[in-house]
């Protein structure tokens, strides 16, 4: 066949993907926006639990779009995200407050924070990622619903772990960890390992080495500085070769393997990349300036991670803005349920039915929202696609057919040549029936 | 249509030495045996068919060549060299496409992703921009198409999209799986012309069709499976005047 023009050609794989100089002052305008917000926001906001649930809202939103990442892109079923948001949560609370200590204590302030959150977050980011690779590796091999079934195990033996440790051990792991190879090797690791999931306080939570409340470092600067970072991230992950890559592998596996995409690789890679975001989003919540100075091992249970899972599937399942969107909802949501609860109304209720489970009407209302949404929006809120979409339909620019090489054996010419009219509009091209030759479209194609 | 990708030296083969080549092949799905030690070899530039009736093998023997079932003992033997236990994205990096059976395009991604994922293993752009327009100049509708969800495309349409996205990756050897099923006989012949247009331009084609008739006339050779096992090989003109192919596939 004759080679194509070259002018063509080149128009065929151009993309506009340098950092414009839009990107640049958008990225100046959120430093400045997160530096005032870690400055001034007591004095905009002076009543802490709303500043708190507004943090707790951007750390839901990147509880979400790690989520998104392995639920959403690569269509595997987790079900025990909060298991790696606890893990992150509880590391960065150990890392930050021994941290701290060794610092001299004293004040929090933004400066310390510039050396204790990096650290403690990347901690965090570790151990969520080093578990969710080991939890991952095994269970993506098969095919089918064993992540679902694993990730609900490990979230749920995380948190067992940490809430029924036996308190009162008088041993620092220091001690424990000097035992190891003296009296044997693998007895007094199990017993290091034992010491050292009871520092982590049990039910009551943890609260620091000498149990004196964390310091609380992750101010609006980090936590809403890292949800902007993190999910522009996000986004560009989605629409990068990798994101598509993703994206084929979900919706045919065996045609994703013909073309050359390892189906484990991607799914324990993007299982890895939800584990670290689960991380550093459990890590924030854990620093919270505004949030409690404990970490709790209830916080990271079920019902959290059937949130996230409920935040991802209520802004729509594989976008990167839904799962945001999602993440504040529920956020609010969960918040007004809790206001709800607490009226007078709902209390006199309360004590006269004394069997009322309140936590049953969150979970009811969840259902009634839930159940709405598959009848009226089985996709979520915005689907797949994204607000502030650019065009993702770029139009193929086809080298000029020139008429000293005719193409003898090309099948319909007619078709051929219209399609080379550069004003052809693109919404139009796709908006036109698919002619047919007497075969129909697919059948349950989306319009 | 430019054939092997730059980054890949075309097989260098001794006189006479196939291109493909297997020996003695078995594959089980559990305890089922599909395959009972199958031998086949091609040339390079030849167009082989693989004919047979449904279950005698011939989808489990594409997706054995493209490692996507494990093999159970023979020999697999690529441009000269062992790929038995070659991990398919490694196959495909070595010149073997396989556009599976049914269609399998990506529904939700647009004509041109998908075309861009067929060259996922070698991104180079100027590449990658070359071969799109050759496919596009082999199937034109792709072209009309390029911003369309791959879902939408009829029937004819998606597995031109398979086809075109296999050869994104320009393939020495391109294996299709019954490229015709459910499709217009009309959109069919187009197909099948678009492979003889590849394999004209020096690609070595294995396919595997039902289409018995198409199958034979478009192909050099041909081997007839039969419950696992090759019942019958040789030319394709020759087969297509055997009495018991008629009588059996071609219902004469």
């Amino acid at each position: 066949m004759m080679p194509a023009s070259g002018k063509g050609v080149a128009s065929v794989g151009k993309k506009a993907r340098e950092p414009s100089k839009r990107g640049w002052a958008f990225a100046a305008a959120a430093l400045v926006v997160v530096v005032v917000l870690e400055l001034g926001l007591e004095r905009m906001i002076p009543d802490s639990s709303i500043r708190q649930l507004l943090m707790l809202a951007a750390c839901n939103v990147l509880v979400a779009l790690s989520l998104n990442v392995i639920n959403g892109m690569a269509g595997q079923f987790s079900i025990g995200h909060a298991g790696f948001v606890g893990l992150g949560a509880y590391t960065s609370a150990v890392v930050s407050a021994h941290l701290h200590e060794a610092m001299g204590g004293g004040e929090v302030t933004f400066a310390k924070s510039f050396v204790v959150v990096p650290i403690a977050l990347l901690a965090s980011a570790v151990v969520a990622g080093t578990f969710g690779y080991l939890v991952g590796l095994p269970s993506l091999r098969l095919k089918g619903d064993y992540l679902a079934i694993v990730t609900l195990g490990f979230a749920e033996i995380f948190r067992l772990l940490i809430a029924t440790a036996q308190l009162g051990e008088k041993e620092t792991i220091g001690e424990a960890a000097a035992k190891i190879g003296k009296d044997g090797v693998v007895g007094p690791f199990f017993h290091m390992l034992q010491v050292g999931i009871t520092s982590l306080g049990g039910q009551n939570g943890y609260a620091g080495p000498k149990n004196q409340g964390l310091p609380l470092y992750a101010g609006p600067f980090w936590v809403f500085g890292l949800a902007l970072v993190l999910g522009v991230l996000a986004y560009r992950l989605k629409f990068s070769g990798w994101g598509r890559a993703l994206r084929a592998l979900r919706e045919d596996e065996i045609a994703a393997a013909a073309v050359g995409v390892d189906p484990t690789r991607y799914k324990v890679r993007s299982f890895v990349i939800a584990a670290v975001g689960a991380g550093i989003a459990g890590g924030l919540m854990a620093m919270n300036r505004d949030g409690t100075p404990t970490v709790q091992p209830d916080n990271y249970n079920f019902q959290a991670s059937f949130d996230a899972i409920t935040m991802v599937i209520l802004g729509g399942s594989g976008s990167v803005t839904g799962a945001a969107i999602g993440g504040v909802l529920i956020t609010f949501t969960v918040k007004a349920i809790e206001a709800v609860q607490s009226t007078r109304v709902v209390q006199d209720l309360k004590s006269s039915v004394p069997w009322l489970d309140l936590n049953a009407l969150r979970m009811m209302l969840y259902a009634a929202v839930l159940i709405a949404l598959m009848i009226w929006r089985p996709e979520g809120l915005l689907g797949e696609r994204e607000l502030f979409q650019k065009q993702k339909l770029r139009p193929l620019k086809l080298p000029k057919p020139s008429p000293d090489h005719p193409k003898p054996d090309e099948p319909d010419r007619a078709p051929a040549a219209a399609a080379n009219e550069p004003a052809k509009p693109v919404v139009a091209a796709a908006d036109e029936p698919a002619k047919s030759d007497g075969d129909e479209p697919e059948k349950g194609a989306p319009p | 249509m430019r054939v092997n990708h730059p980054t890949r030296a075309k097989a260098v083969l001794p006189e006479g030495a196939p291109l493909l080549e297997i020996a003695d092949v078995r594959v089980s799905y559990g305890g089922i045996k599909a395959l009972k030690g199958i031998s086949m070899k091609v040339m390079a530039g030849e167009v082989v068919a693989i004919i047979g009736a449904n279950g005698a093998g011939k989808t489990t023997t594409l997706k054995m060549l493209a490692r996507l079932l494990p093999v159970d003992s023979g020999t697999v033997r690529f441009r000269g060299e062992d790929v038995r236990d070659v991990p398919t994205e490694e196959i495909v990096a070595r010149g073997m496409s396989l556009v599976p059976e049914g269609r399998a395009i990506f529904p939700n991604l647009t004509v041109r992703e998908n075309l861009e994922l067929g060259a996922y293993l070698h991104r180079d752009k100027v590449t990658m921009a070359e071969t799109m327009a050759d496919v596009v100049e082999l199937f034109p509708r792709l072209g009309e198409r390029m911003v369309q969800e791959g879902g939408t495309l009829s029937g004819g349409e998606q597995q031109m999209l398979a086809i075109g996205r296999a050869m994104m990756a320009r393939p020495e050897l391109l294996l299709l799986d019954e490229p015709s099923l459910g499709i217009a006989p009309k959109l069919a012949a187009q197909i099948f012309k678009a492979i003889r247009t590849i394999a004209k331009s020096g690609v070595t084609v294995v396919v595997v069709e039902q289409n018995t008739r198409m199958a034979l006339g478009s192909s050099e050779r041909a081997y007839v499976l039969r419950t696992g096992e090759v019942a019958l090989e040789g030319v394709s003109a020759v087969l297509a005047e055997d009495p018991e192919i008629q009588k059996a596939y071609l219902g004469g």
